[in-house]
C-alpha cells in the first residue's frame, strides 16, 4: 500500500506552508538525488514529498547592486555552466557546474540540491566556500542566512531546519583591491558521469604590482565536508605569486584533508592528490586573475 | 597438483621446458593478477513466462535461445517441443546472457500463479546474481629466451577464481592455457590452469573468456623479455609470431596465419618507432582466439516475387550477426539485401543453434545459410536455363537478373522464375544442415581437449596498438588513439566486423583502465554504474580499423569467427604504451589511476 503525499505548491508562500505543517517532508527540485537514491536499495522515497519545480521565481541568476550574485535555488547546473556572467565572474562555480554528472543531470539538476544533498564530493561546495557564500533559508518564521561552511555540517547533513526552504545563494562581491581569479579542478578516473575523487576550488586576487591581496582555497572530497584550506591561502597572501610559491601552498593545504578509504580511492591516494589538484586549480586562478590584470 | 576445490585442471605440455631453460640466454618471470570485470549489458536480465495449456511460452533476453530451451525441459520435465523461447531484440549480452538461467523459475511460478510471471533483474542484480562474470586470475609466467628474442620456452600456472558455480568455466580453463601460450611460436611449454571454487559471483563465458586478462599478462611479459634482450615490442613479436606450417602449442599445424601482416600494418598505422610527446606512449599486443564449428541450419524460402525469408535459429545480439545473413543470401541469391527478410530467435521457427557465443553465428549459421541458397540457386539457374535455352553454367545472377554470361541483354528477373514455378506447382524453399569441419585434434603429452578445445579452429588473429597518454602525477591514463588490424578470414559483413572491432576496443579498455569489480569481507563494494565505471563516449579514443584477408579452412567463403577477438589484445596494448610513456610496468588489472601512481611512485623511490 503506499501511503504518500505529494504536493506541488505554485508559489513559494504555499510552499513554506506546506513544510510549516509536514515537517518529515522531502523537498524535490530536479529528483536526481532524492529519487536516484530511492531507487537504490538503501533509502526510500520520503512519505512526504514537496515539489518545488513550480517555483519559478527561484530559478534567477542575478547580479546584484553591490557587484555580488544572487542565484536562486532551482538554477540548475547547465544555467550555471553557460552563464556568462558566472562564467566571467565566479568561473570557479562554472567550472564545477560543468562537470557535474552528464548532460542530462546538468539540464534537471540545481544548485539548491546539490547543496542540500550535501555530499561531500559535491561539486560546488568548494567553489562556494571560496566565494563566501551565504545560504538564505525562508520559513513561515522568516529568512534565515548562514554561511555555506556552517550549512554544511556532515555527510548528508546540513543546517537547514525542517520547515526551511533552501530559497538562494549569496556570493557577497569579490575580494579588492585586485583582480580575482577563480577556478575548480577534480580529479576524475574518466571524463564524463564522474564524481569527484579529490576536488579542489581556488581564488587569487591580484593587485596590479602582481602581489596577492586574497587567496582562498577548498577542498573537495577528502573530509567529511568541503572545506577551506586555511594554512595554505596564508602563504599566498601578500606575496608575490610564483610556480613555487603556489607549489608550497598547495603542499600546505594537506593539512586540512582527512580522508576515507572507499571503493574510488585509499585515504592515502586521495591525500597524495590534494597537493597536486590544489597545484591545477591555483595555477589556474592564478592565470585568470594575470589575465584580468593585463586586460 | 589438483585439488578438490579444483572444477577445472587442464594443462599444454610440449617439448622438455626444463632443459629449454637451462639452454636459454636469459630467463624472465613475473606474475600478474587481474580483478573480476562484468559484461554489464545496459538492459538487465528480463523473463517473462505465460502458459497455455500444457506448452509455456517464455520470453527472455537469452544468448543461447536452444540452451534455455533445453534447461526449461530438463527442470520441469516436460519435451522441448512444448517449451517456446521468444527473444525480443536484446539490448547487448556480452556473454553475460549465456546458459540457462531463469527460465524455467519465472515458468514454474507462471504455472503456479495461473497468469503470465515477470522477472527483471536490478542493476544490482547483474552485478551479483548471474553466473557470468570475467574470472579473476593470477598468472605466472616463466620465459627463456635466445640473445636473437626468439622464445625457446614457457612455463606458465594460471589460477582462475571462478566463484560459487563451475558453469562454463572448465572450458575456459583450456582456452586459458592456449591463451597463455599465445599466437607464437615456442618449442617447449609447459603450462597449466586451475580454476577455484570461491564464494563470489560465479564466473564464465563472457565475451572471450580469460582472453583479455591473459593477453594482457602476456603481451606485457612479452614486452619485458624484449626489454631484457634489448630489442623492442615489434622486433619479438615479429620474431616469434607464428606462421603457416608451424606448430601450435598442441600440435595443430597452422594454416591461414595472418598475424605477421596484421603487427606490420599496426606498428605502421600507430607509427611505431616515431617520437611521441611528453608523457606519451605507444604499445603494441598480439592476440588470437578460435573459431568454433557447431552444427547449424537454415531454412530459406523464395518468395513468389523474387523475395527471400531466412528462417534461422541463430541469435542476434546487437552484433549484427544474424542481421549480416541478408548480405549473405543477397549476395548468393543475386538479389538486393532489402529483400531479404529474417525469422529468427524464436525455438519455434529455425532449428537448434548455439546461440550467440563463441563468435560462432556467421561462421556456423553463414555456411548453411550458403549451403540453403545454393539449393534454390540451382532451381533458379535450371529455370533460367530452360527459359533462355542457355546452359546453366553459363549463367549468372545479378542484381535480381539471371543472365547469360557476357551476353546480359539474354536474361530474366529472378521474380519471374519463382513465378513460373509457382505456377508449374513447385515452391522454391530449401533446407541446410552441412556437417562443420572437425576440430583439429591435439598432440603429445596435453590434457587440453578433454572438455572443448584441443586446440584453435581456425584462428583468427590480431594486432592492436595503443597510443595513451599518462598523467603522471595522478597516474590518470587517456587512451588517444588504438589501431586494430585482424585478420578474419574473408570478411562477409564489412560493417559489422567494423562494428565488433570498436566495441570490443572500447570493452577492453574499460576492463584495463576502470572497471574491475571490489570485494571487501566477501561482498561487492561497487555493484553499480556510479562506481563499476564503465567507459563513457568522452573516453574513447580515435580508432582505426583493418583487416588482413586470409582463407579459412572450415568457415563460410574462408570467414573466420569475428565477435570475441577484438576485446583481447587492446588492455595489453594499453599496458604496454603505459610502460613506454612512464618506464614502469603496471601488474594489477585494472590499471586504475591509484594503481599506476603507486608503480610511478615505487619506482622513483628505488
Amino acid at each position: 500500500v503506499i501511503d504518500r503525499a505529494y504536493f506541488q505548491p505554485a508559489d513559494l508562500e504555499a510552499a513554506l506552508s506546506i513544510l510549516a505543517k509536514h515537517r518529515e517532508a522531502g523537498i524535490v527540485a530536479g529528483g536526481t538525488d532524492l529519487v536516484v537514491g530511492a531507487r537504490s536499495s538503501d533509502k526510500t522515497l520520503p512519505a512526504t514529498v514537496v515539489a518545488i519545480d513550480r517555483l519559478k521565481e527561484l530559478g534567477r541568476i542575478e547580479t546584484s547592486g553591490d557587484g555580488g550574485l544572487q542565484i536562486g535555488a532551482l538554477a540548475t547546473h547547465a544555467d550555471l555552466e553557460t552563464s556568462t556572467v558566472v562564467q566571467g565572474s565566479w568561473s570557479a562555480l562554472s567550472d564545477a557546474a560543468s562537470l557535474v554528472g552528464s548532460p542530462a543531470t546538468r539540464h534537471i539538476g540545481t544548485i539548491g540540491g546539490n547543496i542540500c544533498n550535501a555530499s561531500p564530493a559535491m561539486e560546488t561546495g568548494s567553489p562556494l566556500l571560496v566565494f563566501e557564500a551565504i545560504i538564505e533559508l525562508a520559513s513561515k518564521r522568516g529568512l534565515r542566512r548562514i554561511p555555506i561552511g556552517a550549512f554544511l555540517t556532515g555527510p548528508r547533513k546540513t543546517a537547514r531546519r525542517s520547515d526551511e526552504l533552501l530559497k538562494s545563494i549569496v556570493l557577497p562581491p569579490l575580494p579588492r583591491p585586485g583582480v580575482t581569479g577563480s577556478a575548480y579542478v577534480r580529479l576524475e578516473y574518466r571524463q564524463a558521469m564522474e564524481i569527484a575523487i579529490v576536488g579542489a576550488a581556488a581564488l587569487v586576487t591580484l593587485r596590479d604590482d602582481g602581489i596577492c591581496t586574497e587567496a582562498r582555497i577548498a577542498l573537495t572530497a577528502v573530509a567529511p565536508t568541503c572545506v577551506r584550506a586555511s594554512p595554505a591561502e596564508k602563504v599566498l597572501i601578500g606575496s608575490t605569486v610564483d610556480a613555487d610559491l603556489v607549489a608550497k601552498a598547495a603542499r600546505s593545504a594537506v593539512g586540512q584533508a582527512n580522508p576515507i578509504d572507499d571503493v574510488r580511492a585509499s585515504a592515502q591516494y586521495r591525500r597524495a592528490m590534494v597537493p597536486v589538484i590544489v597545484e591545477r586549480a591555483l595555477r589556474l586562478a592564478w592565470n585568470r586573475a594575470k589575465d584580468g590584470v593585463s586586460k | 597438483v589438483r585439488n578438490a576445490n579444483d572444477c577445472g585442471y587442464v594443462t599444454i605440455v610440449k617439448g622438455d621446458v626444463i632443459a629449454a631453460f637451462n639452454q636459454a640466454d636469459e630467463v624472465i618471470e613475473e606474475r600478474y593478477h587481474c580483478d573480476q570485470s562484468h559484461p554489464v549489458p545496459i538492459e538487465p536480465h528480463a523473463i517473462v513466462a505465460q502458459w497455455q495449456g500444457e506448452r509455456v511460452t517464455i520470453w527472455s533476453t537469452s544468448q543461447v535461445p536452444f540452451s534455455a530451451r533445453s534447461g526449461v525441459a530438463e527442470t520441469l520435465q516436460m519435451p522441448e517441443s512444448n517449451v517456446r523461447i521468444v527473444v525480443p531484440h536484446l539490448g547487448g549480452g556480452f556473454g553475460g546472457k549465456c546458459e540457462f538461467h531463469f527460465e524455467a523459475h519465472v515458468a514454474a511460478l507462471a504455472k503456479k500463479a495461473g497468469r503470465p510471471v515477470r522477472v527483471v533483474f536490478s542493476r544490482h542484480d547483474e552485478f551479483v546474481a548471474p553466473d557470468k562474470v570475467n574470472h579473476p586470475i593470477v598468472i605466472d609466467l616463466k620465459t627463456g629466451v635466445k640473445r636473437d628474442g626468439t622464445m625457446t620456452a614457457r612455463a606458465a600456472r594460471i589460477v582462475m577464481d571462478t566463484g560459487a558455480y563451475a558453469s562454463d568455466a572448465p572450458s575456459i580453463a583450456e582456452i586459458a592455457t592456449m591463451m597463455a601460450a599465445g599466437p607464437y611460436d615456442i618449442a617447449n611449454l609447459d603450462i597449466n590452469a586451475h580454476t577455484i571454487y570461491t564464494n563470489k559471483t560465479p564466473a564464465g563465458s563472457v565475451r572471450a573468456p580469460s582472453g583479455p586478462q591473459i593477453a594482457w599478462a602476456v603481451e606485457q611479459h612479452t614486452d619485458e623479455i624484449a626489454k631484457r634482450v634489448g630489442i623492442d615490442g615489434y622486433q619479438i613479436r615479429t620474431r616469434n609470431l607464428l606462421q603457416d606450417g608451424d606448430y601450435g602449442p598442441t600440435g595443430q599445424v597452422m594454416s591461414a596465419v595472418g598475424a605477421k601482416e596484421c603487427l606490420d600494418r599496426a606498428a605502421q598505422m600507430i607509427g611505431h618507432g616515431t617520437p611521441g610527446k611528453k608523457h606519451e606512449g605507444i604499445g603494441l599486443a598480439c592476440g588470437w582466439w578460435f573459431s568454433l564449428p557447431a552444427p547449424s541450419s537454415v531454412y530459406l524460402k523464395m518468395n513468389v516475387d523474387g523475395s527471400a525469408t531466412i528462417v534461422t535459429g541463430a541469435q542476434e545480439n546487437g552484433s549484427g550477426a544474424v542481421m549480416g545473413l541478408a548480405l549473405i543470401a543477397s549476395e548468393e541469391l543475386g538479389i538486393s539485401p532489402d529483400r531479404v527478410s529474417i525469422l529468427y530467435q524464436d525455438t519455434d521457427a529455425g532449428a537448434w543453434d548455439m546461440g550467440s557465443s563463441g563468435s560462432q553465428t556467421t561462421f556456423n549459421n553463414g555456411r548453411a545459410l550458403i549451403a540453403a541458397a545454393a539449393i534454390i540457386r540451382e532451381r533458379l539457374l535450371a529455370l533460367a536455363s530452360e527459359r533462355l535455352e542457355v546452359a546453366p553454367e553459363d549463367l549468372e545472377i545479378h542484381q535480381g537478373i539471371v543472365r547469360v554470361d557476357g551476353t546480359p541483354a539474354r536474361s530474366v528477373p529472378v521474380a519471374d522464375l519463382a513465378a513460373t514455378a509457382f505456377a508449374r506447382g513447385e515452391l522454391l524453399a530449401a533446407h541446410a544442415s552441412p556437417p562443420a569441419s572437425p576440430l583439429p585434434e591435439s598432440f603429445g603429452a596435453t590434457c587440453a581437449g578433454r572438455v572443448v578445445f584441443p586446440a584453435f579452429a581456425d584462428p583468427t588473429f590480431v594486432c592492436q596498438a595503443a597510443r595513451v597518454q599518462v598523467d603522471p602525477q595522478t597516474g590518470v591514463v587517456h587512451v588517444k588513439e588504438i589501431a586494430a588490424v585482424h585478420d578474419f578470414g574473408r570478411i562477409l559483413n564489412p560493417g559489422g566486423a567494423q562494428g565488433q572491432v570498436e566495441g570490443g576496443i572500447v570493452h577492453s579498455i574499460g576492463i584495463g583502465l576502470t572497471e574491475g569489480t571490489v570485494y571487501r569481507d566477501g561482498r561487492q563494494l561497487n555493484p553499480h554504474l556510479l562506481d563499476y565505471k564503465l567507459l563513457t563516449a568522452s573516453d574513447v579514443p580515435a580508432i582505426r580499423v583493418d583487416f588482413v584477408h586470409t582463407h579459412s579452412v572450415g568457415g563460410p567463403r574462408g570467414a573466420k569467427g569475428v565477435g570475441e577477438p577484438p576485446i583481447i589484445p587492446t588492455a595489453g596494448a594499453v599496458a604496454n604504451a603505459i610502460a613506454n610513456a612512464t618506464g614502469v610496468r603496471v601488474r594489477e588489472l585494472p590499471m586504475t589511476a591509484p594503481r599506476v601512481c603507486a608503480a610511478i611512485n615505487k619506482d622513483s623511490q628505488e
